[in-house]
C-alpha cells in the first residue's frame, strides 16, 4: 500500500510551496527521516522527510512547481509496487493543484524502467549515501541488508565500525593536520592502532603534503537549494533596485560606555548580555520611527509607508544566511531587544526559525563588525528599500573640539531604493541615527 | 650433553624474565646463573637499597612529626635488624623467582656458565661440569661496580654496592665517590642514620643526567639533612690507618682537601660482565655488547640484553629487552622501544622522568613548551607535609605531544606511571588536560600543567 507524501505545512500563514528539487530519483529507497525534497515557502527553504522507509515510486511534479500544502507531491511504497489509481489520475485533472510546469505524469515510465536501468547502479538510501560520503566510504564494499542488496545507513554505520581505524590521539591530531587519510595505513601498535612512527615511515609526511597541494580536488555541488534562493532573491534586488550606498563615520564611545554600563544590568534582569548589534538596532528603530519615508516598500504600483518598525537582521548560517525579524522594534527596550535578537539568533544557527519569524519585516540590518570590516555596499533585502551595512568599532585619533582624541570609531553604510527613496531624506536618516548613536540618550525621549 | 631451545645465561631481571616468556612462547629454556637468582638488582641493588630508603623515610618521618605533636622518646635503630629484615624480603622475592622458573619448567644451572661459538654452554657447578646447548644463546651477563684508578685504593678496604649491604656496624662518617644515583640514594640511607656523609662529585652537580631544576631541589635537600656535597671534585690518593680512611680530593680549580672518614663507597658507575663471553668474537661498541634493533649480537642466534649492552643501565629495561629479545628469536619481529623508559631515584624526596629532559630538547632543537608546578601550592602536599619537589611537563608545541616530563617529590616514582601511558599510548597534552584527577592528590599537579600548557590553568 504506497504512502502519500503531501506538501507540509510548515507555517501558520504558509499556504502553497514551490518544489525546488527533488533530492530522490524515482525507484531509489529512503529512510524514514531522509530529505525527499527541497521546498520554498515565501521566506525560507525546507526539507519535505520521509515519514516511512520503502521506494519512491512516483512524483506528481517537476521542480519549479507551486504546491498547496497538503497536496500529495509522491509516493512512497515497496519495491516494484504501482500507485493505485495512477492512470485515472494522469488523465482525469478533478483534483490538479495549481502546476505550472507539470510534465509530471510522464515519469510514469520511470517506475517499470528503473530495475533494468540499475543493473550496474549501486542500490543505496540517501542516508546511506551521504554517510558514505562524508567517510569517504567506497559503497561498493559494503554488503546491503534491505531487499535486492540495497544499502541502509545501518549498514554503513556498521561499516565504519566494522573498520574503524584505531589510531592515537597524537597520530591522529598529526594525520588531520596534514590532510593524510590514514584509512590505509597500517597501524604497529596493538590490533593495528596507527601510531605516530607508522605515519613517518608509511607516508613520508612531507611526500603526502606535496601530493595535495599538486592535487587539489576541486569539489563540485549542485547550484541549488537555499543557495539559489539567495542567489536569485540577490540578483533580482540587485538589478531591479537601483542601489545608492551612503556611508557614515559614527564616534561610538558614548554607545560603548552606554553598553558597558547597561550590560549588568540587563544580564541581571533576563540573563542575557547586551551586545552592540542591539544598540544599533535599538537606534535604527527609533531612527525609523522619526522617519517613515525609510521605512517603506515598493509593492505593484503602490508605495507603502509600513505602519510598525519591523528590523531584521542577517544571520549567517551554514550554507547561507537568514534574516529573523525583531517586530516593532521601535517600541521594545534594550533589555527585550537584547533577548529577542539573542534568542533568534540562536534558532536561526540551529535552523528552527519559523517562517513567521522571518516576514514582514521593513528593514534590515547586516552587521559585519565581528569582522575586519569598515564598510560595504549591502544589498536590499526585497521588498523593503533600505537596509544597513554596520562595519567594526575600531579606537581612532579624531580631532574633537581642536583637539586630538582617541574615538571609538564606526562605520554605517545605507544602502537605499532609488526608485522610491531620494538622497536626501536618507541622508537625513543616516544623519539622524548616528546622531542618535553619538548621544544614546535621545533614546529614552 | 642436554640440549635446549634457548640458553639464557644470567639470572637477573634481563635474563629470568627473558627464560620465562621464552618457556611461556613454547621454548624448552635453560637458565645459567653464577650467584644468586634476581641478580644485582634483587641481590645488590633496588630492592635492598628501597628497603632500607624505607627505612630512612621512617626516620625521618619520626622526626618531622615532632613538629606535628607527635613526640616519640629515644629513637633508636638496630643495624642488624633493619639488615635482617632486608634480608627477608630478598629472601622472600628470590623464592618467588625460583617458584616461576620451577612453575614454567625452565632449568636453572646453578653455576658459572661460558659461552662457547659453537652454541655450547659449559657450566661449572662445584666441582663438576656440564655441557648444554641452545639454539639460541641470550646473553643476559650484567655489570659490576666500576672500580677507578685511585692511588692507594689496593691497599685500603673500601665498599661498593656489592659489599655495602653487609657491614656491620653503622660508620659514624662516610665518603660517597660519585653523586650519581647510587650515590645520593645511599646519602639518604647514611644520614638518617646519623652517619656523617660527604659526597664527592667529578661534575658540577649531582645527577647530571637529569633534570637540572630536580638536581637543586635535591642538592638542597641533602644539605638540610646534614650531608656534605662536594661537586667538581675529584679523588686523587686514598690512604688508610688504624682504620680511618683519609681521601685526598682536589677541585677542577686545583684546590686540595683532605677527608678523614670512617668507610669509602665508590659509586661511579658500573663496568659490563664480559668474562662469559671471552671466547666470541662479538662487535662490541665500548666495552659494551652491540646489538641491534632486534637485540641480535654481531653472532648468529646469539642475543644480548640488558646491563652488558650499556644504555640506560636499570632493572626495568633489562626486563623489557628481555621480552623483545624472546620475540625476536625465531626472526626479526619487534624493535626494541625505548621511547617510555621511566627513571627513578628513590631518595627522600623522590625524583623520576620519563621521555626526553629539557636539555636533550634543546640538544636536539626541538621546539617545546614546559610548565613547572610545585607541590607547595598542591592540597594534598601540604596535608602530607610533603611540599618540597615539582613536576615540570614539556610539550610539543604543535601537537601538544607530551615529550617528557620530570617529578621531584613524595611518590613521584609511582606517579610517572601515568605520564608514562600518555607517551606510550601517544595522548597529548589536551587529553592530559581533561583528564579527571582524584581530589586531593599529588597528580593533580600534572593536571594543572596540562591545563597551564593550553592557556586553562584553574589553580596557576
Amino acid at each position: 500500500m504506497a504512502t502519500e507524501v503531501v506538501m507540509p505545512k510548515l507555517g501558520a500563514t504558509m499556504e502553497e510551496g514551490t518544489i525546488i528539487s527533488w533530492l530522490v530519483q524515482v525507484g531509489e529507497v529512503v529512510e524514514e527521516g531522509d530529505a525527499i525534497a527541497e521546498v520554498q515557502t515565501d521566506k525560507i527553504v525546507l526539507e519535505i522527510e520521509a515519514e516511512t522507509t520503502g521506494v519512491l515510486l512516483k512524483t506528481l511534479y517537476d521542480e519549479g512547481s507551486i504546491v498547496k500544502v497538503q497536496e500529495v507531491v509522491a509516493y512512497l511504497g515497496d519495491e516494484g509496487e504501482r500507485v493505485e489509481g495512477l492512470e485515472n489520475q494522469s488523465s482525469g485533472a478533478e483534483s490538479e493543484p495549481i502546476v505550472e510546469q507539470n510534465k509530471t505524469f510522464a515519469k510514469v515510465a520511470d517506475v517499470l524502467e528503473a530495475p533494468a536501468e540499475r543493473g550496474n547502479k549501486i542500490r543505496r538510501t540517501p542516508a546511506a549515501r551521504k554517510l558514505a560520503e562524508e567517510n569517504q566510504i567506497d559503497l561498493r564494499k559494503i554488503t546491503g541488508t534491505r531487499p535486492l542488496g540495497c544499502i541502509q545507513k545501518i549498514d554503513v554505520v556498521n561499516f565504519l565500525a566494522e573498520n574503524a581505524k584505531k589510531i592515537t590521539p597524537l597520530a591522529k591530531k598529526i594525520a588531520d593536520d596534514h590532510g593524510i587519510d590514514y584509512k590505509n595505513i597500517a597501524g604497529s601498535g596493538l590490533n593495528g592502532k596507527i601510531v605516530k612512527a607508522d605515519l613517518d615511515s608509511s607516508n613520508s609526511i612531507n611526500e603526502k603534503v606535496e601530493i595535495q597541494k599538486s592535487t587539489p580536488s576541486e569539489k563540485r555541488i549542485p547550484f541549488k537549494g537555499i543557495r539559489k534562493v539567495i542567489a536569485d532573491r540577490m540578483s533580482q534586488s540587485a538589478f531591479t533596485a537601483p542601489h545608492v550606498t551612503l556611508t557614515s563615520q559614527v564616534d561610538m564611545t558614548n554607545s560603548v560606555r552606554l553598553r558597558e554600563e547597561l550590560l549588568p544590568v540587563i544580564e541581571k534582569v533576563n540573563g542575557y548580555r547586551l551586545s552592540y548589534n542591539e544598540v544599533i538596532l535599538k537606534a535604527t528603530a527609533h531612527a525609523l520611527q522619526n522617519h517613515p519615508d525609510i521605512n517603506v516598500s515598493l509593492e505593484k504600483d503602490e508605495i507603502v509607508y509600513r505602519s510598525n518598525v519591523n528590523v531584521g537582521m542577517a544571520v549567517a548560517v551554514p550554507n547561507g544566511l537568514v534574516v529573523p525579524v525583531i517586530k516593532n522594534a521601535d517600541k521594545l527596550g534594550l533589555a527585550a531587544i537584547t533577548e529577542e535578537c539573542k534568542s533568534m539568533g540562536k534558532l536561526a544557527r540551529d535552523g528552527k526559525l519559523l517562517p513567521e519569524q522571518m516576514q514582514n519585516g521593513t528593514f534590515t540590518i547586516s552587521n559585519l563588525g565581528m569582522y575586519a570590516v569598515d564598510g560595504f555596499t549591502p544589498i536590499i533585502n526585497q521588498p523593503e528599500s533600505a537596509i544597513l551595512g554596520v562595519g567594526r568599532i575600531q579606537e581612532k585619533p579624531v580631532a574633537v573640539n581642536g583637539e586630538l582624541a582617541i574615538r571609538s570609531m564606526m562605520t554605517l553604510s545605507l544602502s537605499f531604493d532609488h526608485r522610491i527613496i531620494d538622497g536626501a531624506p536618507a541622508a537625513a536618516f543616516l544623519t539622524e541615527l548616528k546622531e542618535t548613536l553619538e548621544n544614546p540618550f535621545r533614546l529614552i525621549i | 650433553m642436554t640440549a635446549y631451545d634457548v640458553v639464557v645465561v644470567g639470572g637477573g631481571p634481563g635474563g629470568y624474565v627473558a627464560a620465562l616468556r621464552a618457556a611461556k612462547n613454547g621454548k624448552k629454556t635453560a637458565l645459567v646463573e653464577a650467584d644468586y637468582l634476581g641478580g644485582t638488582c634483587l641481590n645488590r641493588g633496588c630492592i635492598p637499597s628501597k628497603t632500607l630508603l624505607k627505612h630512612a623515610e621512617i626516620i625521618e618521618g619520626i622526626e618531622k612529626a615532632k613538629n606535628w605533636g607527635i613526640k616519640t622518646e629515644n629513637l633508636s635503630f638496630s643495624l642488624k635488624e633493619m639488615f635482617a629484615r632486608k634480608d627477608q624480603v630478598i629472601a622472600a622475592l628470590r623464592s618467588g623467582i625460583e617458584h616461576l622458573l620451577n612453575a614454567g619448567k625452565i632449568d636453572v644451572y646453578n653455576g658459572f656458565g661460558t659461552i662457547h661459538d659453537d652454541k655450547r654452554v659449559t657450566v661449572v657447578i662445584g666441582n663438576e661440569s656440564y655441557q648444554i646447548s641452545g639454539e639460541k644463546i641470550i646473553i643476559a651477563t650484567g655489570s659490576q661496580p666500576a672500580v677507578p684508578p685511585i692511588n692507594g685504593l689496593n691497599s685500603v678496604n673500601y665498599h661498593t654496592t656489592d659489599t655495602i649491604f653487609d657491614i656491620t656496624e653503622i660508620p659514624q662518617s662516610i665518603v660517597i665517590v660519585g653523586g650519581g644515583v647510587i650515590g645520593v640514594e645511599f646519602a639518604n640511607i647514611f644520614t638518617s642514620l646519623k652517619t656523617e656523609v660527604t659526597i664527592v662529585e667529578l661534575g658540577d652537580r649531582i645527577i647530571p643526567t637529569e633534570d637540572e631544576d630536580a638536581s637543586q631541589v635535591l642538592l638542597k635537600n641533602l644539605k638540610k639533612k646534614g650531608v656534605k656535597v662536594l661537586t667538581n671534585y675529584q679523588v686523587s690518593s686514598i690512604e688508610e690507618s688504624n682504620s680511618k680512611k683519609t681521601l685526598m680530593i682536589t677541585s677542577d680549580k686545583g684546590k686540595a682537601e683532605c677527608l678523614t672518614v670512617d668507610e669509602i663507597l665508590l659509586a661511579v658507575g658500573r663496568k659490563p660482565n664480559v668474562s662469559a663471553i671471552s671466547e666470541l668474537d662479538l662487535k662490541m661498541t665500548g666495552r659494551h655488547v652491540a646489538v641491534n634493533d632486534y637485540l641480535e649480537t654481531s653472532k648468529k642466534d646469539y642475543f644480548a640484553v640488558g646491563d652488558v649492552i650499556g644504555g640506560l643501565q636499570l632493572a626495568h629495561v633489562a626486563s623489557a629487552e628481555g621480552l623483545t629479545a624472546v620475540e625476536n628469536l625465531d626472526g626479526n619481529k619487534e624493535k626494541m622501544n625505548y621511547k617510555v623508559m621511566p627513571r627513578c631515584i628513590y631518595t627522600n624526596p623522590q625524583v623520576a622522568s620519563v621521555g626526553m629532559s629539557e636539555a636533550e630538547l634543546k640538544e636536539k632543537g626541538i621546539k617545546y613548551r614546559v610548565n613547572k608546578y610545585n607541590f607547595s601550592g598542591n592540597g594534598k602536599a601540604l596535608a602530607a607535609g610533603e611540599t618540597e619537589g615539582f613536576s615540570k611537563v614539556m610539550i610539543d608545541e604543535k601537537y601538544g605531544e607530551i615529550l617528557g616530563v620530570v617529578m621531584v617529590g613524595a611518590h613521584v616514582t609511582e606517579m610517572i606511571s601515568q605520564s608514562s601511558a600518555y607517551l606510550y599510548l601517544e595522548g597529548t597534552v589536551d587529553e592530559f588536560a581533561k583528564m579527571v584527577q582524584p581530589h586531593p592528590s599529588l597528580s593533580e599537579v600534572l593536571m594543572e600543567s596540562a591545563n597551564t600548557l593550553i592557556g586553562k590553568g584553574i589553580h596557576s
